[in-house]
């Protein structure tokens, strides 16, 4: 008996070894905005932790916390069982806890070498060792990138390889944990794939990783559990094993999980709103025909460098190379002059909404109004009472808070952002064309499903969409056609329910051309 | 409960800002002579004639343009033109030298804004192109008013300095520009993200040539009223302005990197570094440290510009 409590006191203490990371009570408060509260994650080695959340849940808040960017109000943070304090990114550096951010920091002219070993202290200035070169080689092995020539510049990397570029560089400084901020946010699917193995591999080697994602089928993928956040609080922390994708989406939401998508609109004989025919873009696109119907939407989906993303482009105007004819609703576009692209009636909705897509400085007033500014007021007189007015009008249709119309944009969630740039669009007379790139990149999965609502709305009012999109399950979803293309051609175009998901991957990757 | 009380605690920025004021204007009322009306009148003439072009060159700020360094060039220029225009009648010589300034530095808005070529290196380029040509022009040698059709342009209104109407003037008539015409509009979505303009279909390059436009309008407001002040066109006279006008619009609160800002805080930012000056003159220091001072406040606030960006 007492032997048996003996052994059974041995289970539960000491032998288990300490968490890698394990973080508790962290809260922060920014004015009157409580944007952490009581937050806790641990990992063990050769852990992934998957964390989810809609977007202001609170995840950025926590990384920047553990990459020492913030300060947390309370809590306490140990690693290997010793209490650290993180109080600036060198000392997160110091601890092993290393970023791999979103936002690819790497220096496009250096070599693959020189970056992997860019900002590491262990490196003399101006001497390289051959020591060096080996270590960067057997970590690019390790991470299954064998492939990767160390002395090529890295501008020749595809925007996956770069990705391991990056953590190969993290691996270099002693890393105790990872931290992942949507690593696949910008990468196609055969790339993602690239970064899943690597990710496997560090797993192998007993590396912590925390795997910040709003792309659940990577947390089913290849994580091991996952912390669900939501408005600043943890929700859920459960193995990956024990949940399945619904309740999983359940515990982001905090609601039970309507449709994503609305109904498909059946083909009709709606007449064309965009014609494109024999449209050559050198390097990029070969010879390409689409007609988008007016009130259906238009998917086209290809892995990086299928030229979807250039389609779009060039029919926003943007392409000045692109040959062939585009025409709206019966008129010809001349390439390479968006101003003549918006008075045929297109509309351009950019996937970069920071860097191309809003006026992230400036009010939510002015982004709505900013297209529209022609149209209005004498001698180029606006009054700001009309301006306020057509705003507010245009909020109600895209359904935006009219009581937040002075807010600035860089303050909006990346799905109120999008629907700025979507209100832009609309209502210029007569409904044209709207053509986007990736419509719901970086937006959580409650503001997706109005962000596909709208896209509906619009169609309705008379538009023809046209989507340049790797998200296959959206395309899936949202597309009244398909349009899959590889390097630069056309392979297949389906209707709505006549594709499934494996054929759309195997036509973008192995086409068979007919 | 905290939301209510906000308003008593400004951001540190602001808060910085007051604290300069404040401490300004207690310095300067303290200093012995700055409120005798020669001291008063000669510093707000000196503080107007830099206004006006720094009127213009928010202009090309807020366009997302950094600054031009050809205003002060250009400035000299216009004042030569002006003296030759004179013998033909003041408003012929006034209408003369408003086109001429807008006209050479709307082509240098053009060049930046169709060929998208860099702003910094196309307006040193003019500032060059500029000087050269009217040094061959007129041989270096500063040319002289000798009638006094030109004396309409230096008269004061009773106590108020003439420059200070003209300077108001313009800081009324740029601030209306910016916030109720539609290129005013343009102006601040071109500065905020010129990439989504272009991609929006605005046609930037428009708002750019009017940009430097106005900014060549603006500072012939100065060259005129210089030109009547010394009697003369000369290629000295506008020396430093870019400088001077630049350093106002970034004191006065102007985002360097455009889209955000306005003609007002230029206004604010010339009077507050005119002040600085005028105590600084009026206390004895030497130019040296006058300039070095300057430098000094100029970096603070730009510094403080960038940190207030990154706590937002």
């Amino acid at each position: 008996m007492i032997a048996a409590t003996a052994a059974l006191n041995e289970m539960q203490t000491p032998a288990v070894p300490p968490k890698v990371l394990n973080a508790r009570n962290l809260s922060k408060r920014f004015g009157h905005i409580q944007a952490l509260e009581n937050a806790a994650i641990e990992l063990e080695a050769g852990e992934i932790r998957a964390v989810c959340g809609e977007n202001g849940a609170g995840k950025s808040t926590l990384v920047k916390i553990l990459t020492g960017i913030l300060q947390s109000d309370t809590g306490n943070i140990e690693i290997d069982g010793r209490a650290v304090h993180i109080k600036s990114p060198r000392d997160s550096q110091e601890v092993g806890l290393n970023l791999v951010s979103q936002e690819l920091s790497i220096c496009p002219d250096l070599s693959v070498l020189d970056n992997i070993w860019l900002g590491s202290i262990e490196v003399p200035m101006f001497h390289r060792k051959k020591a060096f070169r080996n270590r960067a080689r057997k970590t690019l092995e390790m991470l299954g990138a064998a492939h990767i020539d160390l002395d090529q510049p890295a501008a020749k990397l595809s925007t996956g390889e770069r990705q391991i570029v990056e953590i190969a560089r993290m691996l270099g400084r002693d890393t105790r944990i990872l931290i992942l901020d949507e690593p696949t946010a910008t990468l196609s699917d055969s790339e993602i794939e690239r970064v899943m193995q690597a990710l496997k591999a560090l797993k192998r080697e007993g590396h912590a990783i925390l795997y910040i994602t709003h792309r659940l089928s990577e947390v089913f993928e290849i994580c091991d559990t996952v912390t669900v956040m939501r408005n600043g609080r943890e929700v859920l922390a459960a193995n990956v094993s024990d949940l399945d994708r619904k309740a999983l989406i359940e515990a982001m939401l905090g609601r039970p999980f309507e449709e994503m998508y609305p109904t498909h609109k059946p083909a009709s004989g709606e007449a064309a709103a965009l014609r494109i025919a024999n449209l050559n873009i050198p390097g990029a696109v070969d010879k390409l025909n689409l007609v988008v119907p007016r009130g259906q939407i238009v998917c086209l989906t290809g892995q990086v460098g299928s030229g979807a993303e250039d389609v779009v482009h060039a029919v926003a105007g943007m392409l000045v190379e692109a040959e062939g004819d585009i025409s709206v609703n019966g008129r010809r576009l001349q390439p390479g002059f968006p101003e003549k692209a918006k008075k045929l009636g297109i509309r351009f909705v950019s996937g970069d909404r920071a860097e191309e897509g809003i006026f992230i400085g400036l009010s939510v007033t002015d982004n709505l109004v900013a297209t529209r500014l022609d149209a209005r007021g004498l001698a180029g007189v606006l009054s700001p009472g009309a301006l306020k007015k057509e705003a507010a009008r245009l909020a109600e249709k895209i359904r935006f808070d009219r009581r937040r119309l002075a807010s600035v944009a860089s303050t909006l969630s990346g799905g109120n952002q999008q629907k700025l740039a979507f209100g832009r669009c609309i209502d210029h007379g007569k409904p044209g064309v709207i053509v986007m790139i990736e419509p719901t990149r970086g937006i959580d999965v409650g503001a997706r499903a109005e962000i596909y609502q709208l896209m509906r709305d619009f169609c309705d009012q008379g538009y023809g969409l046209l989507i340049a999109s790797t998200d296959f399950s959206e395309v899936l979803g949202i597309g009244d056609r398909i349009v899959t293309l590889y390097r630069g051609k056309v392979v297949q175009t389906y209707h709505a329910g006549q594709v499934t998901m494996p054929q759309i991957v195997a036509d973008v990757t192995h086409p068979v051309m007919s | 409960m905290t939301s209510q009380l906000d308003w008593l605690w400004p951001s540190p920025s602001t808060l910085f800002r007051w604290c300069i004021v404040v401490a300004l204007a207690v310095f300067a009322v303290t200093t012995p002579g700055f409120l005798s009306p020669t001291s008063l009148r000669s510093l707000l003439s000196t503080a107007s004639l830099v206004g006006c072009v720094a009127v213009g060159m928010t202009f090309v700020t807020m366009s997302g343009n950094i600054m031009s360094f050809s205003l002060g060039a250009s400035l000299s220029a216009t004042t030569v033109v002006f003296v030759w225009l004179l013998p033909y009648g003041a408003a012929a010589a006034v209408t003369g030298a408003l086109l001429f300034g807008a006209g050479i530095n709307a082509v240098q808005g053009l060049v930046i804004g169709y060929f998208r070529a860099n702003p910094i290196i196309v307006s040193m380029a003019a500032f060059a192109l500029i000087l050269g040509v009217f040094t061959m022009l007129t041989g270096g040698r500063g040319i002289y008013i000798t009638t006094n059709d030109a004396e309409i342009f230096n008269t004061n209104f009773s106590f108020v300095p003439g420059p200070l109407m003209a300077f108001a003037a313009c800081a009324l008539v740029g601030q209306a520009i910016l916030r109720f015409t539609r290129f005013g509009r343009q102006v601040f979505l071109l500065g905020s993200n010129p990439r989504a303009a272009l991609a929006a279909g605005m046609e930037p390059w428009r708002t750019v040539t009017w940009a430097y436009a106005l900014a060549g309008l603006f500072t012939t407001v100065t060259a005129v009223l210089i030109a009547s002040r010394y009697g003369s066109g000369d290629l000295q006279h506008g020396t430093g302005f870019e400088y001077q006008a630049i350093s106002a619009v970034l004191v006065g609160g102007t985002a360097i990197q455009g889209g955000n800002g306005s003609v007002l805080r230029t206004f604010i930012g010339t009077m507050l570094i005119a002040i600085f000056k005028a105590v600084l003159i009026l206390r004895g220091f030497s130019i040296e440290l006058q300039q070095l001072l300057i430098g000094v406040v100029v970096l603070l606030v730009i510094m403080l510009q960038w940190r207030a960006g990154d706590l937002k």
